[in-house]
């Protein structure tokens, strides 16, 4: 029997599945800091307090389960084997060190370099160094040159350059080697980490996934050719913007502008999409998906207001940043994931367990390896999550925040409950 | 080459191909088209299908045919059976039977 071309490509169980496990841990442990901290939310945004939150959120959650996300996807969507699972196992372990360095640096911030962001920015940058060493090495073996695999390279860049600027950011804080306020700079922080990695990633994922889960053959992939020009533009441009002191306003607006374009034509994508999709009915994974790229829309509005409020009427940072962050790093990124993860990891664990009893005996399918009332009821408490979060914030009401941080822990849990069915299902023959 | 008449038996290995699902979709691989053809020599105690999948990136494809491969020695012992993976011509959502099209929106 021929082989089929992706199921010999697929990585290790063990490979994938660890990410998942520590990305959970990493959003509960987020989830329980800002449940105590929730008063923080209504405060300035550079503060230990969010600054931990933040960055457990993006770096123990959200790109601890893209990575161990991508190593499975690598090979569906460029139909190539993972260039190296011993690298991919370093990377985690790697990864972890630096995120608990990072945090707990964090917690004690004084604007200072202080020894343990020292080294948890270290850790950081090597683990993503070899995620991007493993990236691109896959997608240069790759045959297939698709759209999807240019967003993937150039988001593996973009994260690369990231976290450099990042530690460049803080090291500048404490030693002054340039000019240039450290406000200056985390913009730029903020828009290559959310276009340039995050954003590009998902659409080069999404470009080969989305069809694929809701059965459409002709998309219009023109549409996200246009999008990699202008985010490309656009987050190069917010990059070059962070190394010239005092730089005219509206050219940082125009580089916005641009990501926001190729945002929009994303969204254009994904509408087409869905508009023409064979599978009318939403599955369990496809229900947060969609909740997910609505708020997508949403904080980009936000992240506008604040531009605007910022850059014409002189606001003070503030509360409005916080809920862009939250539904941009929360809304979409966790919405996303929480989808993502009942499409991607029921599959590999079905493999580990059933692949070679398929026809032999009766097998569950991956579909029923969860329990798909609890995926319901996490995405309806994720989104009144999110409406607690945005009326709390806007109207400065602090109960209500209190309230968001308390049903966000409880839509995690159900979330990591639900997981954990997964990663340590028993195996159920007949 | 997609098959569109059917003898008997070949019928036959299409019914039991209908317990073979697609583990994402959950719907069986009969009713979403990916079985192209079917042909069974009675003398020479063989049985060939011809079969592509959705997708080449396919993350299950392998256990596909592997469950194809499997209910076919058990339903015909004594065959000596060969499941072939084709990609000419390209799986299209057209393929999808009414069945098939009534099971995903199930």
């Amino acid at each position: 029997m021929e082989a089929g071309l992706s199921t010999k490509n697929a990585p290790s169980v063990w490979v994938v599945v660890p990410h998942f496990l520590i990305g959970a841990i990493g959003l509960l442990i987020a989830s329980v800091f800002s449940v105590v901290h929730y008063d923080h939310f209504l405060g300035y945004h550079i503060t230990p307090e969010i600054l931990s939150i933040t960055h457990l959120m993006i770096l123990g959650w959200v790109i601890m389960v893209i990575f161990g996300a991508l190593y499975q996807l690598i090979p569906v969507v460029m139909e190539v084997k993972l260039y190296s699972e011993k690298l991919a196992y370093a990377t985690l372990v790697i990864m972890v060190f630096g995120v608990f360095f990072l945090v707990s640096g964090f917690l004690k911030f004084d604007f200072k370099f202080t020894h343990n962001i020292a080294m948890g920015g270290t850790f950081i940058i090597i683990a993503v160094l070899l995620f991007a060493i493993n990236t691109l090495k896959s997608a240069a073996a790759s045959p297939k040159k698709s759209i999807s695999r240019l967003y993937i390279i150039a988001s593996g860049l973009y994260l690369l350059l990231n976290v450099s600027l990042g530690l460049f950011m803080v090291m500048n804080m404490s030693y002054h080697w340039l000019p240039i306020a450290h406000t200056q700079f985390l913009k730029t922080h903020l828009v290559v980490g959310l276009a340039g990695w995050f954003l590009m990633l998902i659409i080069g994922v999404a470009a080969r996934l989305m069809p694929m889960f809701l059965i459409v053959h002709k998309t219009r992939e023109d549409l996200l050719k246009k999008g990699f020009y202008l985010i490309n533009a656009g987050v190069l441009m917010a990059f070059v913007l962070a190394w010239i002191p005092n730089y005219p306003t509206l050219l940082f607006a125009l580089s916005l502008l641009l990501v926001l374009a190729g945002v929009i034509l994303f969204l254009w994508f994904n509408y087409d999409v869905f508009s023409k999709r064979m599978r009318k009915k939403l599955d369990a994974g496809m229900k947060p998906t969609a909740v997910a790229l609505s708020i997508l829309a949403l904080a980009t509005l936000a992240f506008i207001a604040v531009y605007i409020g910022d850059a014409f009427f002189g606001l003070p940072a503030g509360r409005l940043e916080i809920l862009a962050g939250i539904l941009m790093i929360y809304g979409f990124f966790t919405g996303l994931i929480f989808g993502q993860t009942y499409k991607t990891l029921p599959f590999i664990i079905w493999l580990f367990y059933y692949q070679k009893l398929v026809g032999k005996q009766k097998t569950p399918l991956p579909g029923q390896m969860y329990n798909s009332k609890l995926v319901n009821l996490h995405t309806y408490s994720f989104v009144v999550t999110i409406l607690l979060f945005i009326i709390g914030l806007l109207f400065s009401i602090k109960y209500v925040v209190l309230a968001a941080t308390l049903v966000m822990l409880f839509t995690n849990t159900v979330y990591a409950i639900n997981a954990s069915k997964l990663i340590f299902h028993k195996k159920q023959t007949k | 080459m997609i098959q569109t008449q059917f003898s008997a038996e070949e019928q036959k290995v299409l019914d039991i191909l209908k317990q073979v699902p697609d583990p994402e979709v959950e719907v069986n691989i009969v009713d979403l088209g990916l079985i192209y053809v079917v042909s069974i020599n009675d003398e020479a105690k063989t049985l060939e299908v011809d079969m592509t999948l959705s997708t080449p990136g396919c993350p299950v494809g392998d256990s596909i045919m592997q469950h194809v491969q499997t209910v076919l020695e058990v339903n015909f012992p004594g065959y000596e059976v060969k499941v072939n993976l084709v990609w000419e011509p390209q799986w299209t959502p057209d393929l999808i039977t009414d069945e098939g099209r009534a099971q995903l929106n199930q």
